[in-house]
């Protein structure tokens, strides 16, 4: 089975504290992977190694046959894994529309380029409207980002993540702060702009999570307990005492 | 930068493109009739001084409002181009080379561009902080170098030219000031054509992003050092032009073209014009260039009101002289005006009171320090004062504070009744 993105033997450390302690962890082609744990975990310091934002102590990250561990997160990007962040991580200033531009200008070819002003660049207006579409975005193109509702920016957050062309995709908790309802139509918005891609997910809500993934790994203080299939972690003790033993009501609801 | 966006609709497109070449014509004819509009020789020589700085202060906004990057140092590009065009213009006359002039400040933009490219590579690394910190280092340690070679650089008196040695070109001998306003105006309209079109491109956009969320950029593929760069080498070569035209317009360049004073002149005038839209800047060249020429010759106090503009500006208007104009427009397209137009007056009134006031101080102030050898009587705004009398001096604190106290309730009003008309508060903030 081919491997997406492999980390073996990953270590963090921030001073004398290790956050990231030996995670091993193998993503294959095409799948929804989950990443579960308490807070504190390092979930999110795991996310950052991974994209680049920061730099392992040791180990490694493969990523389609090539080692990534402490590269530039443009290189990684450039290579087709993207991220979406925790906290809406958008440009406010700029319209839905330049937004998206942004995202997709590297996929396109256009990169730096000052040959032609973009609104006469067919194939961007083209992407830029297919994505809008897409995200449910269309009729919010021209207003700031910053003017956009709360579900509406994960959605953009989301978008910028997609339309950057990576066929490998970290999404750190896109439900995040959502209501029910919200969540629902976000789980359905990432089902459906992700598929066919690999996809590695921080989520909290248990729901999401059993109906969507394809396999889970929990992460407990720096280290990855178990790696399964929903119901191979339903079951599994370790995670039970962990974690889930708390969230089992909650998912049962 | 709100000036693009991708228009599905054709008619919509087609006005808005129509919108904007009417501006550009606009621009045009109003460049054409302004020298016969002023036509002294002293007026002329301001006009070119003004396109000169119009077109620095665009090329500072590269960097200020569209990258979102503060330099502390842009004055040492505009004084660099300066210099290389001089030298220019002096070693070419010298080998008999017959250059045309026109196309000197091309050479002082040249190579204003690659010095800004090196010094880019230096300051792009990180923006915010560090790279103000930067530019001024740079602006710093040029202006230090500059010192040490006074055959370059000249010495106080700095380096003159004639820049008739040049010889005739495209039928102009380049004697008369209407023959250099010339050369500024064409180059003004390339320049902000230019720039503009900079904005409309990937490369443009890209600033734009930089400046929201630098690290994001990096997570969309792209190297933010490297938007920096480019944004900081553009504004470079732009403001090498204006140098340029500065060393044509005066023939006479001095070091402290390349100090700090003229990288803090180019941040006032673009933030009192305005960072957010395009043209802003140019307004704000205008309105600080006439402050410079024509209020330093009234009153010796004009630095201070450059200071205080500045401070009302940042404090009350922060998008600027074109925020307040654009808010204006639309305050009179909006048909709001109507219900709101006696507040506005008596504001502007109250304003207008408050404003005498600080001159009636300002003044009096310089007339009992510095300039106490004039004697004691002045008149401020056709008002016979008398500098050492403690009832002129009530007069400017009275119009003051009792300004500033009946501005606060008008304010207020003003807020509530927009609020009722649901308009959105704009431009200056009430």
């Amino acid at each position: 089975m081919t491997k997406a993105l492999e980390l073996s033997n990953l270590r963090k450390s921030f001073g004398s504290v290790e956050i990231i302690r030996g995670v091993n962890l193998a993503l294959r082609q095409g799948e929804r992977h989950a990443l579960i744990g308490p807070n504190g975990a390092g979930k999110s310091t795991l996310f950052h190694l991974i994209s680049g934002r920061i730099t392992p102590t040791s180990g490694s990250i493969r990523f389609g046959g090539a080692e990534i561990g402490g590269k530039p997160p443009a290189e990684i990007c450039r290579l087709g894994l993207s991220r979406s962040f925790q906290i809406t991580n958008i440009f406010p200033q700029m319209s839905v529309l330049e937004n998206l531009r942004c995202a997709v200008l590297w996929k396109l070819g256009h990169r730096y380029s000052l040959a032609r002003p973009i609104a006469k660049m067919a194939d961007v207006a083209a992407e830029c409207d297919r994505l809008l579409d897409e995200l449910t975005l269309a009729h919010r193109r021209h207003d700031s980002a910053d003017s956009l509702s709360y579900p509406e920016q994960r959605a953009l957050e989301l978008g910028l993540a997609v339309a950057s062309g990576a066929h490998t995709l970290l999404l750190d908790e896109p439900m995040a702060g959502m209501s029910h309802s919200e969540t629902d139509a976000a789980l359905q918005l990432i089902m459906k702009v992700t598929e066919g891609k690999t996809l590695l997910m921080v989520e909290h809500d248990m729901g999401v999570i059993f109906e969507m993934a394809d396999r889970i790994s929990v992460l407990v203080y720096g280290e990855i307990i178990a790696t399964g299939t929903p119901a191979e972690i339903r079951a599994n003790r370790a995670v039970q005492e962990a974690y889930l033993g708390t969230s089992e009501e909650e998912t049962s609801q | 930068m709100t000036l693009d966006s991708n228009l599905t609709n054709p008619v919509a497109m087609a006005r808005t493109r129509w919108a904007s070449a009417g501006g550009w014509l606009t621009i045009l004819v109003v460049l054409v009739a302004l020298p016969t509009l002023f036509s002294g020789n002293a007026m002329v020589s301001t006009l070119s001084y003004l396109g000169t700085m119009a077109i620095f202060a665009l090329s500072y906004n590269v960097l200020l409002g569209q990258t979102g990057l503060l330099s502390l140092g842009h004055g040492t590009f505009f004084g660099l181009g300066g210099f290389i065009a001089t030298h220019a213009v002096l070693h070419m006359a010298d080998a008999g080379m017959n250059f045309p002039l026109p196309l000197i400040p091309a050479i002082g933009g040249i190579g204003a561009l690659l010095l800004g490219t090196f010094g880019g590579w230096l300051a792009a690394g990180r923006g915010g902080m560090p790279f103000a910190m930067i530019t001024l280092g740079l602006a710093e340690l040029v202006y230090a170098a500059a010192t040490l070679f006074p055959s370059i650089y000249g010495s106080e008196e700095g380096i003159s030219m004639d820049r008739m040695d040049l010889g005739n070109a495209f039928g102009l001998s380049y004697g008369p000031n209407v023959d250099i306003y010339i050369i500024v105006a064409v180059w003004f309209m390339i320049s902000a054509a230019a720039l503009y079109y900079l904005t409309r491109t990937p490369l443009g956009l890209l600033t734009n992003a930089v400046r929201d969320n630098g690290e994001r950029v990096e997570f969309l593929g792209f190297s933010a050092r490297r938007v920096r760069l480019s944004a900081y080498a553009i504004a470079a070569g732009f403001a090498g032009v204006a140098g340029s035209l500065a060393a044509l317009n005066f023939e006479i360049i001095t070091i402290n073209e390349l100090g700090a004073g003229t990288s803090t002149l180019v941040l006032l005038m673009t933030y009192i014009g305005g960072t957010k839209h395009f043209f802003g800047p140019v307004l704000g060249a205008i309105v600080i260039g006439l402050m410079k020429v024509w209020l330093s010759d009234i009153s010796p106090a004009w630095m201070m009101y450059f200071g205080l503009l500045f401070i009302f500006v940042v404090m009350v208007a922060p998008t600027g002289l074109a925020g307040i104009l654009a808010a204006g427009l639309e305050l009179m397209r909006s048909g709001r005006l109507r219900p709101q137009l006696p507040l506005l007056l008596a504001i502007g009134a109250t304003g207008g009171l408050v404003f005498a006031g600080v001159i009636i101080l300002v003044e009096m102030g310089y007339r009992v320090g510095l300039d106490a050898a004039l004697g004691p009587q002045i008149t401020v705004l056709g008002l016979p004062l008398v500098a050492t009398a403690i009832w002129s001096w009530a007069l400017g604190f009275a119009l003051v504070f009792g300004g500033s106290f009946g501005l606060r309730p008008l304010l207020d009003r003003l807020a509530t009744l927009r609020h009722s008309l649901g308009a959105e508060p704009t431009g200056v903030a009430a």
